[in-house]
């Protein structure tokens, strides 16, 4: 960057590094990678000469996009193709694993569906354009001599961090836009909250490997979660002897659930009176101290006696007792909620019920651990929540917008019907969509701009879960190959282009993306860099794939505060729950244009290519219905019609459809398979933070004599007395494998 | 050719009964899973899928039980072990298997195929020939846990529209309809590193190269390594728990221990031993 001279301060603003003075330490920088093959020492792809070695994979460092957690990754790389993907040791979040999704990640590189062209709306059709021809119609709508209002042009993405956040926010303030809307449909925004309030950090680190009791409420941590990967390998040192217990209380069987010592079903709703139950139990018969709680906190405790909370929750006072036994015995503990629990009107009261056992039982400091802080607020994680769509939808209905952007996420296939996005979507005058693919977003709008893939692209990246209390990583993402489609450009050239379309100043040196990353590491605080010359600190933190940053310290605070759950109230038209799960796999439904993973079995279900609906053997006898049979599920605001699974795995009051198929657009693999549960969702929302109820959805189930047939893998559910897999009980493994790792 | 393979087959076998198993192989590749530790998430299957070229068949093929996944995920409802199934709920939940070719030492697959496309490598490998491979199917019929597939169809044809064909691994062929495949142990990725042993001039060193499952197992629940070498992680896993090959029943000093191979009462001499899922009840 040359030109002109700006402070210092400000240059860093616009590097990103603009922060709040921060406290830095020196990073431990390789020298050399260590390579499964071919032992070569390798920077980047960038670098011709080590480039192709003909017939010798070499791995190059990324970071996996798949979903919001930023894994580490390793592209394998042969004759200028990227192959393979695993994980980078090195990374604080992943240690060298990944997840299905991320391993499928070479599949949504090259997935057949990818669109390769601009495309503009010419009547009502989308046809192919120049990027010329793109960029233009963009400059008319909102370039420098357009009469765009920037109040009235806004920006709709999923979950983003690093430079390309830094990028997007100096794009919006140019404009004048104040609205950024960041959703994810999987998100953990009501216990955020909570967290925020109640410890004074929205993203405590949960070390379920240092407690010996984990108990659950719903949270599917090796799941639908906000780092999967990071989560499962530190259930893998949980499971290690002295092997930590695990209790999982849900509606529906989780991925997490599956591998509980004990798993309760609940009916979603009661979890926040269960959970006071337990305290109740604790205090009043286990001598936990109260004392120290207000007077308001220690009035509703009483209140939720275990007999009333057994009433409500339909859980005996004999299973609340063992579980509040258990919570007593084995210590420390960690106590968490998830999506069933704060997804309801009173989400997140009923998740500070469930935070308050962790300060009761002493889990503060011990279980859950302060994150610190991290010290560049402007490439800080902007983490999705439900409520941005809500807002947005409700902007939109208010005809607030004439320019929004979509990015990174897919609205149209996962907002609930009920908030007529579509309708309101088509008065908008000029909808820009950012993507991969012609999802059910960019088919209805006006402008779609062909990104590149993860794998072809540059960004950095700060993931808000993993790393330790002293440091965490911003991830590197850099290309592992040349771009398949020559009109495909990246995320980071095309804000570049749309700030010097702008005319703003800072930003009109930089020939692209790469080009200001460059110079964004050129000026990395010299206390990151640990001295090393520009040069040997960029090839240095390729070959890492991060550089690590000295956080703040943080420190976890413990402010109980009362939280009363309302009662649940059984709905006598709509007399059933319904359960939109998330799983590892089709997540969102982001990943269901990958073949690998629609041929993937569900780890429950074991079905694969199409949707199904779980449902308790007893429901399903009430129903006169077994496996393959159409049952039709129907809410206020619409009914869908699935074929059912029966296990005993789900709460006899709920019936569960995971979400993540049902696509009307996405390409050959996703279109017209399966359903969307998400689709008739209730108008819920959680009364303190705005979020989307998800498990707040009233249904009823009847039988849509249709006989059928479920595609899934085995034909057999048990292991008809073979020994397939021989289980032990704890009290044995204690025995043999004990506190320590010796084996007598 | 197969009378020649039968006989060598029986001479093992016999001498591996006579012997606590047959050790006259330069490896003895094997793995050890930890089902206290497999969450069932399913990642080691796609790593395996990205790895070896497998052919997606599609949902009309998979209904017919076609599905190509060298690596699948069982999952069990029932637990034999811990008493009775009448329960309401799944109270612990679900059994997780990962089952891939067990590599059997004494391989039920490899005496019945009339042309030997199936046998026994110098590193203790049941190896497939594809272009030997006749598709007789014998072997698939004669293998007990079910591991092996057939191409019934040329699945490249669907499978891989372009540029997904970009994505195959060059160091192993595509399979074409006819023939009979499953899990070699990732061959292509312990020849690499044979291969780089043998060109620096040593030995194997355990760690250095592993397979696309084990490798990306999330809670590490998969180890795989030589069992020839006393050293390496797995054989000391198999060490501690006592599990030996050579014998049909396995006899531990502490009768309570962990470790077990499946279906080894039938003398099939798997080289992949399960450690029990645990529960606490
Ligand atoms: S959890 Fe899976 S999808 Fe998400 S970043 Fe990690 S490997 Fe990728
Ligand atoms: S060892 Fe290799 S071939 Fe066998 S299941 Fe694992 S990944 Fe697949
Ligand atoms: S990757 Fe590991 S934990 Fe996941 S299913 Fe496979 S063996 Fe089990």
């Amino acid at each position: 960057m040359s030109g002109h001279e700006i402070k210092r301060r400000d240059f860093l603003k616009v590097m990103g590094w603009g922060g709040v003075g921060a406290t830095l330490a020196g990073c431990d920088m390789p020298t050399t990678v260590t390579l499964e093959e071919g032992k070569e020492e390798v920077v980047s792809y960038m670098s011709p000469e080590e480039f192709v070695i003909p017939g010798i994979g070499i791995y190059y460092a990324s970071t996996c996009q798949q979903c919001s957690a930023g894994c580490g990754i390793y592209g394998r790389v042969r004759e200028g193709r990227v192959l393979k993907l695993e994980g980078n040791p090195a990374s604080q979040i992943n240690g060298g694993k990944l997840c299905q999704m991320g391993q499928a990640g070479v599949q949504t590189h090259y997935n057949p569906d990818r669109i390769t062209k601009p495309m503009l709306r010419k009547g009502k059709e989308l046809v192919e354009v120049s990027w010329d021809e793109a960029m233009a119609e963009l400059d008319k709508r909102v370039g420098k001599s357009s009469s765009v209002d920037g109040q009235r042009v806004a920006w709709f993405s999923g979950s983003m961090s690093g430079h390309q956040s830094v990028l997007l926010d100096a794009y919006l303030e140019s404009v004048g836009s104040k609205s950024h809307f960041v959703y994810e449909a999987i998100n953990s925004a009501v216990s955020r909250a909570v967290n925020a309030e109640m410890l004074g950090d929205a993203t405590p680190h949960y070390r379920f490997d240092k407690a010996a009791l984990l108990l659950s409420f719903g949270a599917d941590l090796l799941g639908a979660s906000s780092s999967p990967v990071h989560y499962s390998t530190q259930y893998g040192e949980f499971r290690s002897a002295p092997r930590g217990m695990h209790v999982q209380i849900e509606p529906s069987m989780s991925l997490t659930g599956a591998n509980a010592d004990l798993w309760q079903p609940v009916i979603p709703g009661t979890e926040g009176v269960l959970a006071y139950g337990l305290i109740n139990m604790l205090v009043n018969k286990m001598g936990y101290d109260a004392s120290g709680l207000s007077l308001e906190v220690r009035g509703l405790i009483g209140k939720y006696d275990p007999a009333y909370a057994a009433k409500v929750t339909g859980i005996s006072e004999e299973r609340i007792e063992k579980i509040a036994g258990l919570l007593k015995s084995k210590s420390p503990s960690l106590v968490l909620a998830g999506t069933s629990t704060e997804g309801q009107r009173d989400g997140y009261n009923a998740t500070a019920a469930v935070t308050l056992l962790n300060v009761i039982l002493g889990n503060v400091g011990k279980t859950i651990e302060s994150s610190g802080t991290f010290p560049f607020p402007q490439m800080a994680a902007k983490a999705g929540s439900s409520r941005d769509l809500l807002s947005f939808a409700s902007a939109l209905g208010k005809k607030q917008y004439d320019v929004v952007f979509f990015h990174g996420t897919n609205p149209v296939h996962t907002a609930p019907n009920y908030l007529g996005l579509v309708d309101n979507l088509a008065d908008v005058p000029f909808k820009v969509t950012l993507s991969m693919f012609l999802d059910e977003t960019a088919a209805v709008s006006d402008l779609v701009l062909p990104l590149l893939s993860s794998l072809e692209d540059w960004g950095t990246h700060v993931a808000d879960v993993g790393g330790s209390t002293q440091t965490t990583d911003v991830t590197i993402q850099q290309p592992l190959m040349k771009q398949l489609y020559d009109d495909t450009r990246g995320f980071g050239d095309i804000v570049l282009s749309l700030l010097k379309a702008r005319g703003v100043e800072e930003y009109t040196g930089f020939d692209d993306y790469y080009a200001y990353l460059r110079d964004a590491f050129s000026s990395t605080p010299e206390a990151i860099t640990g001295g090393l010359g520009t040069k040997a600190f960029w090839q240095g933190s390729l070959q890492k794939g991060a550089v690590s940053i000295q956080l703040d310290k943080g420190a976890l605070q413990s402010n109980p505060f009362a939280s009363e759950v309302s009662e649940h109230k059984a709905d006598p038209s709509y007399p059933m729950h319904l359960a939109p799960s998330a799983r590892l796999g089709m997540w969102d439904g982001r990943h269901a244009n990958i073949p690998w993973l629609q041929e993937a079995p569900d780890q429950i279900s074991k079905v694969v290519w199409e949707s199904w609906a779980e449902i308790h053997p007893s429901t399903a006898a009430k129903m006169g219905v077994t496996n393959g049979d159409m049952i039709k599920v129907e809410s206020r605001q619409g009914a869908i019609k699935v074929k059912v699974y029966v296990h005993r795995g789900v709460h006899p009051n709920v019936v569960a459809v995971p979400m993540g198929r049902g696509h009307e657009q996405y390409g050959r693999y996703a279109k017209g398979r399966g359903v969307n549960p998400l689709k008739i969702l209730s108008q819920v929302t959680e009364n303190k933070t705005g979020e989307l109820a998800l498990y707040g959805t009233r249904v009823k189930v009847s039988n849509a004599s249709d006989k059928g047939t479920l595609i899934h893998m085995g034909d057999s559910e048990s292991q008809v007395g073979r020994k397939l897999v021989s289980t032990v009980t704890a009290e044995v493994f204690k025995n043999t494998e004990g506190g320590g790792n010796s084996v007598a | 050719m197969s009378l020649s393979n039968l006989l060598n087959d029986w001479t093992r076998y016999r001498q591996g009964i006579e012997e606590g198993g047959f050790h006259d192989y330069e490896h003895i590749f094997g793995m050890a899973i930890d089902l206290n530790k497999c969450i069932g998430c399913n990642a080691c299957s796609i790593a395996c899928y990205a790895e070896n070229n497998l052919a997606v068949v599609g949902e009309e093929k998979f209904a017919k039980d076609q599905g190509m996944h060298w690596l699948r995920i069982e999952r069990y409802w029932d637990e034999p072990d811990l008493g009775a199934d009448d329960q309401e709920f799944q109270e612990h939940g679900a059994s997780f298997l990962p089952m891939m070719c067990q590599q059997c030492n004494a391989a039920t697959c490899e005496p019945v195929c009339p042309v030997a496309a199936t046998y026994h490598t110098p590193d203790g490998l049941n190896a497939q020939v594809y272009n030997r491979c006749i598709g007789s199917r014998y072997c698939s019929n004669n293998c007990p846990y079910r591991l092996r597939y057939f191409n019934f169809y040329s699945y490249y044809e669907t499978s891989w529209p372009a540029p997904l064909d970009q994505q195959l691994n060059p160091d192993l062929s595509v399979r074409d309809k006819g023939v009979m495949e499953k899990c070699t142990f990732c061959i292509q990725r312990i020849r690499v590193a044979k291969d780089t042993a043998q060109r620096e001039e040593r030995e194997l060193v355990d760690g250095e190269f592993t397979t696309a499952c084990a490798q990306t197992c999330p809670t590490s629940a998969i180890q795989f390594g030589d069992l020839q070498d006393p050293n390496s992680k797995v054989s000391q896993l198999w060490k501690q728990y006592q599990v030996k090959l050579g014998t049909t029943e396995q006899s531990k000093q502490n009768k309570e221990l962990r470790g077990y191979r499946v279906f080894e009462s039938l003398n099939t001499e798997p080289c992949v031993m399960y450690l029990d899922r645990v529960r606490e009840v």
